[in-house]
């Protein structure tokens, strides 16, 4: 059956099928992992049940596939090159001759000389942007229309800036402790506790503020109850490489000995220390799906590594140095040693990341930090005399959704979306390695002590073998038969001791657990008919 | 089976109740039959139950029978089987009897019970039960003749045995015993048609043959129950396919039929229909013809009289709305005088109240005595209660506390309350004469004034002045003899004068004890003038409070210029600093409040103020040589910071000795330069900026680009030393997740003999054990995550606060794992299902909407084969269906019922 198109003409079968496979993709993406295998299922009613959700989660997937098919308003897309053309030596000129005014609006450099360089942060929906000086320049910028919001001079040292849930507030790790500022450059907090940061990341599905300061103390503090959640030594010395994971908000440090550590709030030692680089780690980067992390080395190199499939070796290794490193929302990866940014692409879809376009600010510029602004096909790059804004076509998720972020939020939605945010903020014990494993059972605990089967049928065994020696031959007064059964049994006796010994060891446990459920419940007379009655284990 | 089978006993009964009632009026127990038993049995039910000579006895034993054993259909009418006595024979004998015979025959029947009943009872029972048996005994009636022949020649009347066939009763051996067919028939013999009759007979009784003996009665009734169970079971099966359907749908409609029936009160009512006696009459009443007509006439006839002029309703409603009008206007004013807030607005509204009703107390007598029974009772009620005297609780505890200590507030109320009780004790003067005096007027007004005033001391002394003048008055008055009427007598006159004496003499004491007074109040007026401040608590404080801001802005200045101070070091300075400065604050505030006294030790600590900030004056003068304090400040904050760090430095080289460590200082180093001098950079150009010499160098930035020689060759060694360290860390983390066991030692002496000891080494069991610790370890670390990756280390530390997140056992109807881990997989929310899919996903089991009456299930024909993704759709349409029944059928009128079976 072909599908009929406006000149009348029916599809032709390859390009349905093309079509097909391609939702097929898609409904496989939003089906997240595999059908429910219900072939061992005994229980027929489970089964049933089972059969009519699935059928639901296909139908539901189906939708969503065919609705991101044919209904998003714009397609992403990346430079193509034709011939002996190479994308690399495609220069932001050239890419601005053919853009549109508003793309090319975006390219620019703003110079401030004066104030050191610049570490830059955006807001999730990519709107605003926070820059921050080394000599004490903070702004808010909004993106959207060129503008700034709000300027200040706090006088100190800004090693670090971060903004909060929203534009409305912003973190700036200065010279002695971290500050809270909201949108008019008004001090809220001084985050004492946190000393002297380097660097600080928000975790926005959490609502804590992670920090490293030059003590290698890792912090949480969560922003809306002010308390602080965690306090951490990492042991592992000083350290500014520091990441937060998007995909399970499991912070990454980058540490001298070529270590990447991996923690969360409610552990007090590292998830996962990785020994990733020869030298010290200078930057580090997480795809936004979180399966993938970048990492640069002292050693000139680059390594991509798979999060969930831990090998000792890196998926790929990249010549090269990097002082700072970030991975785009579509995946692009942005490395850049002194005034050099080289942008990276997995253009096979096999993380086989590859050249795809380089990028020179003017000599002498120090980068300070490359940061590709979402929803955009743009990377901003702080340096040493301000900031440039470049297109990187292809960088930015096309679509955004208003549920997620939105860049055209007014005062009203994001109000809104604050109020959301914070009814589903999230504990901080749900960061883990793997997110998903939440609700799952509970994974085994190593088997300490035996069932009473097994304790019986090793107390048997054991007689066994000792039934099995053959007695000695005594002298003769000594071997008398009575002796001898008396020394089998003794033999056997001695076998079954610890055996024995470890059963009552484990019943007087349970009598004395029983004992005191005993003494816990005391009720009244006249409210022990509302207790729960237990049975009798 | 069992129906047909009851079906035919029915039938059978039918044929055979009809004669016998013919027959026999009045004599039911002619209807219990039974078996011809066998004689041993008879024999022996007849010794288990011994006939009683009582009618009822035997009637029961008959019963009995009936009950027990005998359940057995009757092919041949009663005519024809029982050759009875009674029976004409020859009536019986005729094939086809007419009518009108039967009738004769009845009569008959009925003439031989009139015979019978003058003998007993017994024996007619008897004969009866015997009646019945040959009609209900299966055996040939041959048999039966043969028998009753036997007992006709014996004629042996032994009345030692109990009555039974072989012990045949009078009347049976008198003749009248039971009469085969062979009897009937031989009389016939010749006739034309008897052969065929014969042969017929013949046939009959060869044909029929004895039916078996019906079945036990439980078993009967476990094949009725059987026979029940399948057709209640087919019956109940035709349902399954809709309770399977209802099982299998994931969800359950039951809005379907959304009318709710009533919605108005009108609707019920017009619904009304009498159904009681009472009601019905209301109803008629009500409904009357000619009652409805003069109602409607009457109405009509009303409403002419009704009749008003249109000036008149025009008048009324002008006057309503002037009225309506002027309501809302006061009502509007009340409500705009009650929002003011302004408190002089009120007072003076109240001045304004209390004038106007001492007016009208002056001028209304009434309204003056009713103002002064007011005051009396108020009077009167405080001197009961003593409410404000200070007796309650709470100005106990305040006293309690001491007065000084509250707050104004209090205070103030304190004293109110003290005021009002003495205002409402005080003896009054002029209060207890009811009349209206124009003095006691002028009193009252003075009494009000009072009141409204407050203690005032001016107002006293007039007052007082006034009592003087009064009581002078009254001295001087002369007194007025009447001449005539009773007051005249000379008894009274004497009495008169001695009263005026007394009279006079209280008038001189009342006017010494005013004059003590007025003098008092003199002597109070002037201290006060003298003194501006009595050294009561109370004024004392207002005093020093009025002085207290005054104090308080400078102090305030004061902490500005120190606070401007602070800010400008507290990059030198640590936190305690701020603290002290507050409490120096503080206790500059305080002094400045106590102006007056000289403490030494404030003073001590005023000085300790100024010292502190003399040494800061002082430090800030050594710091900074300008004027400029802030920047300079934080110059010098930047430069101790500097060497602090510079010393922090060299105590981490201190600190770390071990290698690994060593290099990772030196790493460190190696990282960090650009960074570090960075940071000094920072400091410099911050002393820059501050200047206000804003300039970046570009130059220190591009010179930290080449590292030396050395770091290089270190960078380039440096990297041979950290696989190792990590292993080592590796290993340390190994160590102290699953630590190693201890190495079994033996304490020389003990367990053991000496030379053994030296000979075995270390027991069999110690290394056994270290064995299998060992063993253990070395699995455990097996299972690790990462027990086959060098270069990464995966804490196994169990996170218990993360352990709520997980189940602790599988939910109940998942038997696997994975199954289940797979069934939860898909978020449900609407963040991450398209909006068509939601709905589907979240529904609820049972859909409802509240005030939907469940109906029961009815029955449909289901295909049972169909899935259930039809069913769901089957299950609108059924849906959409009833709805347009219920639309379609009475409007929501019937009434309708849960439990319909």
């Amino acid at each position: 059956m072909g599908v009929k198109q406006d000149d009348g003409s029916i599809m032709p079968t390859s390009e349905q099928e093309k079509i097909s496979d391609e939702l097929d993709i898609r409904v496989k993406k939003f089906l997240r992992g595999e059908k429910t295998n219900l072939e061992g299922l005994q229980d027929k009613k489970l089964k049933g049940q089972l059969a009519v959700r699935e059928e639901l989660f296909g139908k539901s997937a189906q939708a969503a596939a065919k609705a991101e098919k044919w209904l998003l308003p714009s397609e992403g897309g990346y430079l193509e090159a034709e011939g002996i053309e190479k994308t690399w030596r495609i220069k932001q000129e050239s890419i601005a001759r053919e853009v549109d005014i508003l793309s090319a609006r975006s390219q620019y450099d703003i110079v401030l000389p004066d104030l050191g360089p610049y570490t830059l942060d955006f807001t999730s929906s990519g709107r605003y942007m926070a820059a921050g000086g080394r000599k004490g320049h903070l702004a808010i910028l909004d993106m959207k229309n060129m503008s700034l919001v709000k300027e200040i001079q706090v006088r100190e040292t800004v090693r670090d800036v971060v903004f909060l849930h929203n534009e409305l507030f912003f973190a700036a790790a200065q010279k002695k402790y971290p500050y809270i500022y909201n949108r008019d450059g008004t001090e809220l907090h001084c985050l004492k506790e946190h000393g002297a940061v380097l660097r600080l990341q928000f975790l926005k599905n959490h609502f804590l503020l992670a920090s490293i300061n030059k003590s290698g103390q890792l912090r949480y503090q969560d922003v809306t109850m002010g308390g602080m959640v965690a306090n951490y030594r990492t042991g592992l010395g000083r350290t500014d490489v520091m990441q937060v994971n998007p995909y399970n908000g499991v912070v990454a440090l980058g540490h001298s000995l070529g270590t990447v550590s991996m923690w969360k709030p409610t552990s007090s030692t590292a998830l996962l220390k990785r020994l990733c680089h020869k030298g010290p780690i200078t930057a580090m980067a997480f795809h936004p799906n979180g399966h993938l992390m970048a990492t640069a080395g002292k050693e000139k190199k680059i390594m991509l590594w798979d999060l969930r499939n831990l090998k000792d070796e890196p998926l790929q290794t990249l010549p090269g140095n990097a002082d700072t490193l970030d991975f785009s929302q579509k995946g692009l990866l942005a490395r850049s040693t002194s005034s050099f940014v080289q942008i990276l692409r997995d253009s096979s879809g096999t993380q086989n990341y590859n050249n795809y376009m380089t990028h020179k600010i003017i000599k002498g510029y120090q980068v300070e930090k490359v940061l590709f602004r979402p929803y955009e096909d743009v990377l901003g790059i702080g340096h040493s005399m301000g900031w440039s804004s470049i297109l990187i076509p292809g960088s930015g998720e096309p679509n955004f959704d208003s549920w997620v972020a939105n860049p055209f939020e007014t005062s009203k939605q994001r109000r809104e979306r604050e109020v959301h945010s914070l009814l589903d903020k999230l504990p901080p014990e749900t960061i883990m390695l793997n997110p998903t494993k939440i609700g799952t059972v509970k994974p085994q605990r190593r088997k300490e002590k035996k069932t009473k089967e097994e304790n019986e049928a090793d107390m048997e065994a054991a007689v066994e073998a000792v039934k099995g020696i053959e007695p000695k031959k005594k002298t003769k007064g000594r071997n008398k038969p009575s002796k001898r059964t008396k020394k089998k049994q003794e033999i056997v006796a001695n076998a079954k001791r610890p055996f024995l010994e470890e059963q009552k060891k484990e019943e007087e446990q349970v009598a004395r657990k029983k004992q005191k459920v005993i003494e816990q419940v005391e009720l009244p007379t006249s409210l022990q008919r509302f207790s729960r009655k237990k049975s009798a284990t | 089976m069992a129906e047909t089978k009851r079906k035919s006993r029915g039938e059978a009964k039918g044929k055979r109740g009809k004669p016998s009632k013919k027959q026999k009026k009045g004599t039911d127990t002619r209807e219990r039959k039974g078996p011809r038993l066998p004689n041993a049995l008879r024999k022996e039910l007849e010794r288990l139950n011994p006939v009683d000579e009582g009618f009822g006895s035997d009637e029961d034993q008959e019963e009995v029978y009936g009950r027990d054993l005998y359940e057995y259909e009757e092919e041949l009418p009663e005519e024809e089987s029982k050759k009875n006595r009674r029976y004409d024979p020859v009536e019986n004998l005729e094939y086809q009897m007419p009518e009108e015979f039967e009738d004769e025959n009845v009569s008959s029947d009925d003439d031989n019970d009139t015979r019978n009943a003058g003998e007993d009872g017994v024996e007619d029972e008897d004969e009866e039960d015997d009646d019945g048996r040959q009609r209900t005994t299966r055996i040939t009636s041959e048999a039966f003749e043969g028998k009753t022949k036997k007992k006709k020649n014996n004629v042996v009347i032994s009345e030692a045995y109990p009555e039974s066939e072989y012990n045949p009763t009078r009347d049976m051996l008198e003749g009248e015993g039971p009469v085969s067919i062979g009897d009937l028939l031989d009389p016939l013999h010749g006739v034309s048609g008897y052969s065929k009759l014969r042969k017929r007979i013949h046939h009959l009784e060869k044909k029929s043959v004895p039916t078996p003996a019906p079945l036990p009665k439980a078993d009967q009734e476990k094949l009725e129950r059987k026979a029940a169970y399948e057709k209640s079971k087919e019956e109940l099966q035709k349902w399954e396919p809709i309770i399977k359907r209802n099982r299998e749908a994931p969800t359950i409609y039951f809005d379907d039929d959304m009318d709710l029936g009533f919605s108005t009160v009108g609707a019920i009512a017009s619904e009304f229909e009498p159904r009681t006696e009472f009601e019905k009459k209301i109803a008629s009443l009500v409904y009357d013809d000619q009652v409805m007509e003069a109602h409607q006439k009457d109405g009509s006839r009303l409403l002419e009289l009704n009749k008003v002029s249109a000036e008149d309703e025009k008048d009324r409603h002008n006057r309503m709305a002037k009225m309506r009008s002027l309501l809302f206007r006061h009502e509007m004013k009340s409500k705009h005088v009650k929002k003011i807030k302004s408190k002089t607005y009120h007072r003076l509204l109240k001045k304004d109240r209390l004038k106007a009703s001492s007016t009208q107390s002056q001028m209304d007598p009434e309204a003056a005595k009713e103002l002064a029974m007011k005051q009396e009772y108020e009077r009167a009620k405080e001197r009961m209660t003593l409410r404000h005297k200070g007796s309650s609780k709470w100005t106990k505890r305040i006293k309690e506390r001491g007065i000084d200590v509250q707050d104004e507030g209090t205070r103030t109320a304190i004293a109110e309350q003290q005021h009002l009780h003495a205002l409402l004790t005080r003896k009054m003067n002029s209060m207890k004469d009811g009349s209206s005096s124009s003095s006691d007027d002028s009193s009252d007004e003075d009494d009000v004034d009072v009141y409204s005033a407050g203690s005032d001391q001016a107002r006293a002394s007039k007052l007082l002045e006034k009592a003087k003048e009064k009581t002078l008055n009254l001295l001087d008055e002369d007194d007025e003899v009447p001449n005539s009427g009773v007051l005249s007598l000379p008894f009274m006159v004497r009495g008169l004068k001695k009263r005026n004496e007394a009279a006079a003499e209280e008038a001189k004491l009342a006017l010494q004890e005013y004059e003590s007074w007025s003098n008092q109040l003199e002597d109070s007026n002037g201290a006060d003038n003298a003194k501006v401040a009595p050294p009561s608590g109370r004024m004392v404080f207002n005093a020093s409070k009025k002085e207290a801001p005054e104090s308080s802005n400078k102090t305030k200045s004061d902490n500005k210029i120190r606070s401007d101070n602070y800010y400008g070091n507290s990059d030198s300075e640590d936190d305690f600093k701020p603290k002290e400065n507050v409490d120096i604050r503080e206790d500059r505030s305080s002094d400045l409040q106590n102006n007056g006294g000289i403490n030494p030790v404030l003073l001590h600590k005023e000085s300790k103020n100024h010292k502190d900030s003399l040494f800061k004056n002082f430090d800030d003068i050594v710091q900074d040589p300008g004027p400029k304090t802030t920047h300079e400040v934080s110059i010098f904050a930047s430069g101790t910071w500097k060497k602090m760090k510079g010393g922090n430095n060299a105590d981490a080289n201190v600190n770390k000795p071990t290698r690994p460590l060593e290099s990772v200082v030196l790493n460190q180093n190696l990282q960090e330069p650009v960074k570090e001098l960075d940071e000094d950079s920072d400091a410099d150009s911050e002393g820059q900026m501050v200047d206000g010499i804003l300039t970046s160098d570009p130059k220190v930035e591009s010179s930290y680009e080449l590292p030396s020689q050395a770091e290089i060759i270190r960078q380039a060694f440096a990297a041979d030393d950290v696989e190792d360290d990590f292993e080592k860390e590796k290993q340390e983390v190994l160590n102290e997740e699953n630590p190693e066991p201890e190495k079994p030692v033996l304490l020389p002496g003990w367990g053991q003999w000496t030379h053994v000891q030296k000979k075995k080494g270390l027991p069999s069991w110690m290394l056994q054990e270290h064995e299998s610790a060992k063993r253990m370890r070395e699995e455990t670390l097996k299972k690790r995550k990462d027990a086959h990756l060098k270069r990464v280390i995966i804490s196994e530390k169990l996170d218990k606060k993360a352990e709520k997140l997980y189940t602790k056992s599988l939910p109940y109807p998942f038997t696997s794992k994975e199954v289940y881990e797979q069934s939860i997989r898909m978020p449900l929310g609407p963040e991450f299902n398209p909006a068509t899919a939601v709905g589907a996903l979240n529904r609820p089991e049972v859909m409802k909407k509240p005030g939907v009456i469940i109906k029961p299930i009815e029955f449909e024909e289901v295909n049972p084969y169909e899935r259930i993704e039809e069913q769901t759709q089957s299950g609108k349409k059924q849906k959409k269906r009833n709805k347009s029944k219920s639309n379609s059928g009475k409007n929501g009128t019937k009434v309708k019922t849960k439990l319909k079976n």
